[in-house]
Order: C-alpha cells, then structure tokens, then sequence
C-alpha cells in the first residue's frame, strides 16, 4: 500500500476544493486533494455558467446579494481569462408583476449592484433578439464564467505551488485516533489503495459530502435539489437576459462560448437518486416554453443537451424538514458540531462564491493547525489571468496560425496559450472543428492538466462540445489518447465509447428535429461504419 | 412535358433506380438534394448481417428466406427472394460496367475490417476489401502491415491492429503498424495534418507519385505479404491504381474505410451516377422538393424550389428514395415523426422519449432507426388515411419497418427495393 503524509487533505474537486487548495498553496500550506471522478464534475460543472451581479439575490436575500457582488468584481481580476464580460439584463414579461422591478431596483441600490433602468428600445438594440413586447428592462454587471477552466486554473496554481491532486480517487474510509481523524484511506482508478495522513481533512465533496460524513461517523443530512438546463445550439443572445419576477423556473438564459443555455428547473430528488442524473420531458417543456416568452426563436433553435446538477443543501442543526435549509455558505468545525477533531466541512454555497468558501475554509484550518498566513486568493490572479493584455499582441505572435485558432486557445487558456501553440502545423491542427480544438491544446492538456479520458478532456477543452457533439474529433481525441496520453490502442477505442455513451446522455433528453439527424449520421459513422459494439463479438469469437 | 419516372433523392436507393427505369428505356428524371449516404459508408453492401438477436448471418439469401415468412412488414417481405437476388446480380453486373468488381461469397457473407479492428459481416465488397487472393493469404497466416499516413488524423491504424489480433480469424498471424510519408507532402502551403481522405485520394490519382507512394509502403511494410491502407487508392481510376501499387510493390493490398468521407462508398456513388448517364437518364442536383399535389390517391405533380423559384414538375410515377431523418425524407418534431414532402402515414410513434434507447450503443439499437413511411405490399406509400397512393413508391431508408444498421440490411434493401420500385413501373407503363 502506498503511504503519503501532507498538511491539509481536501476531498473534493469541484471549485470549492481547488479553490481551497490554492488558498491554501499561497499560505504555504502542503496540501493533497481527492477526487472520486474528475474536477468540476458535480454541481460545479453542472451549473449555468452565470457570473452572477447578485441582482437575483437583491430582493429576499441581501446577504447573498453582496457576496456576490463583492466575487464578481474579485473575480474580474484574478481570473479573466474565465470570465466573459456580457452584461446583464432584468427584463419585465406583460404577464410579470411589475411591482418586482422597483423591488429589485431597490434591492440592487442596498446591496450595492450598479443596476440602472433603461428604455425598451435600447434594451432591443442591446438584445435584437429579446421580446419585444417587455414592459421595463434593467441592466446588471451579470457575466458569463467557465466552471472547468476557473477549477483547472485554481488547481494547477496549486500544483505549481506544490499541492498534489488526485482524480479518480475514491476515499473508502477515514483513519482515526481516538476521537480525531488523521487521515483517509483511499482507492484509485486501477484499485490500488493508498493512505494519506494530515493534520486536518476538509469536506468539499459537495452533495456527497453526506457520504464523507458517514465514513466519520457524523450524520448530516444532506437535502439534494436537482437543476436542469438546456443548451441551445447558436448564440442566440450576447447578453444574460435574467426575468424580473420572483426566482422560479425557466427565468434565465446565459450566453456561453458558442452556444446559449436556458436555466433552471428546481426539484428535490431523494438522496439515493444524486448519481442518476435523469431528465424528464415535462423538465424541457418548461424550460423551452418560458425561454421562448424572453427570446421568442428558441423554439426555432436546435436543441444540443439538456443536463442537470443537484445543489448541496445542508441541513446544519439537524432540521428534517426542507424549508429551514440555508442557502448560503454553510462551514462546519465537526469538533464544535459533533466531538470529532481533525474534519471540516464547507457545504451550500455558489459557484459566484467558490473563492469566499475556500478562504473562510482555509482561515479555519490555519487557525487550528497554527499558521498564521493571510488569505491572498483576492489579490494574485490565477494562471493565464496573470497580467492582462490586448488579445491583438497576443496574435502577432503567432503569426501563420489562423486567427480563428489563436483566438480560441487565447479565449479558453488566457496567458497560457505561450505553452499550448507553436507555429510547428501539426501543433496546431485542428481536431475539433466545432470548438476550434488543436492538437497542441490536446498535448498540453493531457500532460498538464490531470486528464483520464477523454470527458476529462473534454472538460479542459471544450473537445466536442459543439454542434456535432464529437462525431469527428471523438475517434480523433482517442487517436491523440494513444500518443501522447499513455492509452493502449484498445484502451483508447474504450474511451471514445465511453465518450460517446456520455456525450448520448445530454443528446437523448432533446433528440428531436436536428439534433436526431445528427445523432442519426453519427450512429451511422461509429456502429455502421466503424462497429463499435461488433468490437465485443471480436473477443467473443476468441473465447470459442 | 411529363416523365415516365421522377426520383426523388439520388442516394444509393434512388441513382439504383433510375439505372434500371433508365435502362427499361423510360424518360427519367433524378432529383437529388446534394450528398448522399455513400459519402460516409463501408463501400460494402450488406444484405443481412445479423439476425434479431444480434447473431452473425452466415447465409443470408437463407436468412431472408426464413425472414420472409416470419415478418410480414419487414420490406424484404414485401420484395420478395427473386427481386432480390434479381437485383443483386444487376447491381453487379452495373458496376463491373464501370470498372468497380464487386465481390462475393457466394451464398455466405464474408468480413470487412472496420477502422476500429472489428469484423462485420457483409456481403458484397470490392476488391480491396474482399478477393480470393485476399482470403488465401490469411489462410496461409501470411504477414500484414497496418499502415497509416503520417499525420492523417481520420485514421488510426493501432487501433485497428491492437483489436483484429482479438479476433479469430488473424489468429496466429503476424501484424505490424506502420507509416508512410507522401512526397507531395512537403511543397504545400496548406497544412497537411488536416487533409482529409479525399485530398490524399487525388495525391494517388497523380500517375507520376506512384512510385515514390510504392517506395514508402516496400519500407514501412518490411516482408509484410499484404498490407492495408486507409481507403485513398483514388475514387474514378481505382482499379489500374491498385494494380499498378500491387505490381510495383509485390504486396496485397487492402482498405479500410476511414473517416468521411468514406472513398470506398464515394466510388460507388461515382459509378452509379455514370451508369445512370449512359442509359439517357436526367439528374437535377440540388434542388430541394417543396411539397407534392395528391388528388385521389394519385401524384399530380411535385413542385422544386431553385434559387427560389417554384417549379412544377409532372411524372406518371414517383418514386420516394428521399432516406431518413439525416437526408430529410424523414422529420422529427417535439410533436412527432412526419415525413417531409407529402406528409405521409410513417410508422413513428409518440411520446419521443421512446424514439432512443438507453444508451448510445445499445443492444436493442433506437426505436427511431425503424421509422419510416408505412407502405402497402407493392412498396406503394400510404396516406394517413390509409390509402395506398398508386403512383408514388418507396425505395431504401424512407420505408418503415425495419433497421439498416441494426441488421446489416440498409444496402441490400436500398438496391432490393430500388429494383422492385423499377420493375413494378416499367411493367405497368410498358403494357
């Protein structure tokens, strides 16, 4: 068995984690992250991708409203190259309340959120797309923010800084002392086991943080919401049109890359149903019916996935009833809770809020391990946001390249994008059309960045995330897996079925019109052409 | 004027049939919309692959047999086992018109290798894929070199040969990867990495690189007795170039389809439309079909938008070979499945989460590759009424009722159904 030895254990790997880890990395803090699947795969992944003003909070939830607001203009700073700068529009549908408009323009004014009234007619040049029959419109600092790249760019800070991360490690037990944990006992993906030991052990494992608990012998339930969204294929609005009302289902649509996505639904599922991540038909109406009152052609539009998220409510002081769930940044000392020394949670909570969770996390833990350092999270941006500069400079650099490829390498890497292309052709060749994916890019980040397979991939990329949802570059990744990334031939057919089957459970909730033709060709390319699941009969035919 | 014989859609179904209607000496007309399925298909054709459970079909003149009596709207039923074989020999004998031998086993399937090393029964192929010389050297367990291009990125020829040598038949037989470089290679501005198939095809049908491409594939191949190519060996002359790389190199050669688009299906789309050509008939490209007139269970006319005008076009038959959903003979709403031209009864049944299967590749394949329009047992398509419309017939993926891909059948019914639309006009209008 292997045996390692750190400071700090953070199980997790979504934002809140990474962020954790970097926090802690810039306070000098040794540090091993674990991760049972890859980074940014719960609910950090499985969001709208909003950079949030807080102007949804401003009404019921000023505390929230704030914080937000305070994030947005941090992350503004650190992280740029994650950050999309669109603009935020509250708009008033004839079937609205119009008393919320004035609620929400009071509600922004007390949390601080420069929001500002303006006219219908500019709100359409604004959005041509918008309905043109909204009765008032308010714009808000709203944005857009990647969940993958903000999660990459905090741990590969951390890994610069000396942290460690491990994905596809499951933890199977805690190790104890008496009434104090000192470590955990975990599982890799080829199985074998190893014992980490640290002073302190942090729960950031989200909705499955219940599970964590478990092992430690604490109950806390958890209060799984699920949330499912649309992407619609197209960019069909250039700024986040938000509905002036209370929050309720369907009132969002964010722009994001090369697409558009309507959000949310809200429903409580049970506890054993968080890893199943079905969703219903009567979801996508909803979510298709009230995105069509705000941006009437998104019926016309090609739908490309449906996905869901479950939100990790906790229920803090052992309430079993729904409603008294907080909402907001929910920090466990489990000695204080509970009488077991050595564990932390960091629970509810936002994405806008990653940064805050990990600084209020880490405070507490360098408080009880005794270093006194400062959090600085707030300060030093993070890798490929380090110093800003024109995009225009950037590309002169890489002269020969195609515009079009610098541009998105610069958009998804930011500063980094020194160590991804090189004017070499094979570098910089495309292998995913869609998202203007290079092989380069694919190198670096199956050396650098913690990548599996090819939905790590994906995640680090955007490999297949556009209209054709990898029907070209899914055989060419797993190629590319084989070269630079360790894969056995073999190994790499079974992960571009592995990335197909995944790519299908988005597809199958919206397989109508042209997403079904895609499908259609690419059933015919990967079963008809290539066999994919004949592969099987192969070693059948063997055993006879 | 008014045709014997409109085809609407120009795929493999519809450029069958218009040879043969062409051939029968009847004025035809083929309307096609742009590209068809060939351009991303094996070159093969599969009759009956395999059975309903998954089983592999060694006969399948056999299977079809027991098919026929056992399924009742499977269109190979409606075909009947002589139009079938019919058509088979014709399509057959069409091709060796225009330079492309199509081999086969007799009354069994034989294999193709896929890109990703599996082995699917089929049952037509062409030389490249399947010939006597080929089945020899692998019972003679002779040496085989997987190649590749350097830096072809729709092919990877590790993971073909890492997965054949799981298979039975290469048991016990000696395989190598390897690569070759192309001497065009170096002198261009475009990048390179990013050709596609069809840009190295016409680096093979340059007569002068010859000899260098036999050089490279002697060293890459070693002592290697056959070797196999991604599908490059040119599309129009194929034939004289593989036999002059085979003279030149002293080796087997043999292709594996890659990436679209697919050379080994575009040869045959190139073939069929020069044997359409040669018996007289009409294509129209790009024209797309707007809606047709039914007045009494009969055709009227179609009307065509081109560069948006409205034309009507007048026929005494039709014949619908428009594919499925990808090619736009088929439609899927939220609401449900309709077909795109004369809004026919289709098979497709509501609610939509019932179209797919669980997962991508399952088993049980997708409800929604069976769907299609319903027909009576003369392929004639059927109103939502029910009524069978006498001057308007089906031909390949736009039938009902069965799945191409499923069962290894999507050419074979295409070609059967293509030639029995035919025979079934040219009988009625030559009374």
């Amino acid at each position: 068995m292997n045996r390692m030895e750190t400071d700090v254990i953070v199980i997790g790997g979504g934002a809140t984690g990474a962020g954790t880890i970097r926090d802690l990395a810039l306070r000098g803090v040794k540090t091993i992250l674990i991760e049972k699947n890859d980074i940014a795969s719960g609910a950090t992944g499985r969001n709208h991708g909003l950079l949030h003003s807080g102007a949804r909070y401003a009404v019921k939830d000023p505390e929230s409203a704030q914080e937000c607001i305070r994030e947005n203009q941090i992350l503004r700073k650190i992280a740029w190259h994650c950050i999309e700068d669109t603009g935020g529009l509250f708009v008033t549908l004839p079937e609205d309340d119009p008393a919320y408009h004035s609620l929400l323009l009071d509600g922004c004014k007390h949390a601080g959120i420069p929001a500002k009234e303006i006219s219908i007619k500019k709100a359409l040049q604004l959005e041509p797309n918008l309905n043109p029959h909204i009765l008032s419109a308010i714009t808000v600092p709203d944005g857009t923010i990647d969940p993958f790249r903000l999660t990459s760019a905090n741990m590969l800070d951390a890994i610069e800084r000396g942290a460690k991360v491990l994905t596809h490690t499951k933890v199977v037990s805690v190790i104890k002392k008496g009434t104090e944990i000192i470590g955990v006992l975990c599982r890799n993906i080829h199985g074998e086991e190893i014992e980490i030991y640290a002073k302190m052990v942090v729960n950031a494992a989200g909705v499955w943080g219940q599970e964590i608990c478990n092992l430690a012998g604490i109950d806390l339930p958890m209060f799984p919401s699920k949330g499912s969204m649309l992407i619609i294929d197209y960019r069909i609005n250039g700024v986040v049109i938000n509905r002036c009302r209370p929050p309720a289902d369907g009132d969002i649509i964010v722009p994001g890359d090369t697409v558009s996505l309507i959000g949310t639904t809200s429903k409580e599922i049970p506890y054993d149903k968080i890893d199943e991540y079905t969703i219903d038909d009567d979801e996508i109406d909803v979510l298709l019916s009230d995105g069509e009152k705000m941006i009437p052609n998104v019926r016309f539009t090609r739908a490309l996935r449906a996905y869901c998220g479950v939100r990790p409510l906790v229920a803090v002081s052992g309430e079993k009833q729904g409603r008294n769930i907080s909402r907001g940044i929910v920090l466990i000392d489990h000695k204080e809770r509970d009488g077991i020394d050595g564990l932390v949670t960091i629970s509810g909570g936002k994405l806008m809020t990653y940064r805050l969770m990990a600084e209020k996390t880490a405070d507490l833990v360098c408080s009880k391990i005794g270093v006194k350092a400062k959090c600085k999270t707030d300060k030093i941006p993070l890798p490929g946001s380090e110093h800003k500069f024109t995009s225009r400079r950037t590309m002169k650099k890489f002269s020969g390249i195609p515009d079009s490829v610098v541009g998105s390498t610069f958009y998804r890497h930011g500063q980094r994008l020194r160590n991804i292309l090189t004017t070499d052709k094979k570098n910089y060749r495309l292998i995913c059309e869609c998202e203007m994916v290079t092989e380069g890019e694919i190198e670096y980040a199956i050396k650098k960045l913690n990548v599996h397979d090819l939905v790590d991939l994906r995640r680090r990329t955007r490999i297949g995330m556009g209209p054709c949802q990898g029907e070209l570059c899914a055989y060419r990744g797993s190629g590319l897996f084989h070269e630079y990334g360790g894969a056995s031939p073999e190994g790499s057919v079974e992960l571009l079925n592995d990335f197909l089957e995944e790519r299908w459970k988005g597809i199958k909730p919206v397989l109508w019109g042209d997403g079904l033709r895609e499908s259609e060709f690419t059933y015919w390319i990967y079963e008809g052409l290539f066999g994919m699941s004949n592969l099987k009969n192969n070693k059948k035919g063997l055993k006879q | 004027m008014i045709y014997d014989c409109v085809i609407i859609g120009g795929g493999l179904a519809g450029l069958t049939c218009g040879i043969k209607c062409a051939k029968e000496g009847l004025h035809t007309v083929i309307i096609s919309g742009g590209m068809n399925s060939l351009h991303f298909s094996s070159g093969s054709i599969d009759l009956a692959g395999y059975t309903e459970k998954g089983a592999i079909v060694k006969k399948p003149f056999e299977y079809i047999k027991d098919l026929i009596k056992s399924n009742k709207e499977h269109p190979y039923t409606k075909i009947g086992l002589s139009s079938i074989k019919k058509s088979i020999d014709f399509f057959i004998d069409e091709l060796a018109s225009d330079n492309i031998p199509l081999n086969n086993n007799g009354e069994y399937n034989h294999f193709r290798v896929t890109p990703l090393g599996a082995v699917k029964p089929t049952y037509l192929s062409q030389e490249s894929v399947y010939s006597s010389k080929g089945k020899e050297i692998i019972k003679s367990k002779g040496k085989i070199a997987i190649l590749n291009f350097k830096g072809f990125r729709d092919y990877y020829a590790e993971q073909t040969a890492a997965n054949i040598k799981n298979h039975p038949i290469f048991q016990d037989i000696e395989i190598t990867v390897g690569s070759i470089s192309l001497p065009y290679y170096h002198k261009t501005e475009k990048n390179l990495h990013e050709f596609r198939s069809i840009d190295i095809s016409r680096i093979f049908e340059t007569e002068k690189y010859l000899p260098r491409i036999a050089e490279e594939i002697k060293r890459a191949a070693g002592d290697a007795v056959a070797i196999s190519l991604p599908a490059f060996i040119g599309i129009k002359n194929y034939k004289s170039i593989r036999q002059k790389l085979e003279a030149m190199t002293g080796k087997f050669i043999y292709e594996i389809p890659t990436l679209p688009p697919s050379i080994l299906g575009l040869r045959i789309d190139h073939a069929l439309k020069d044997r359409f050509f040669s018996y007289g008939g009409e294509y129209i490209a790009g024209e797309k079909i707007v809606s047709g007139k039914i007045n009494k269970n009969e055709v009227e006319s179609i009307s065509t938008l081109n560069e948006g005008r409205l034309s009507e076009i007048k026929s005494k038959y039709y014949v619908l070979a428009t594919g499925s959903f990808f090619s736009g003979g088929l439609q899927s709403r939220l609401e449900g499945i309709s077909e795109t031209i004369f809004d026919l009864a289709t098979n497709g049944t509501n609610p939509r989460n019932k179209w797919y299967s669980k997962n991508f590749f399952d088993k049980k394949s997708h409800p929604f590759l069976n769907f299609g329009v319903v027909t009576d047992k003369n392929l004639n398509a059927k109103t939502k009424e029910g009524k069978a419309i006498k001057n308007l017939l089906c031909a390949g993926a736009i039938i009902g009722g069965y799945n191409p891909i499923k069962e290894g059948c999507g050419g074979g019914v295409a070609i059967a159904s293509a030639y029995k639309c035919a025979e079934l006009i040219a009988k009625d209008l030559k009374k």
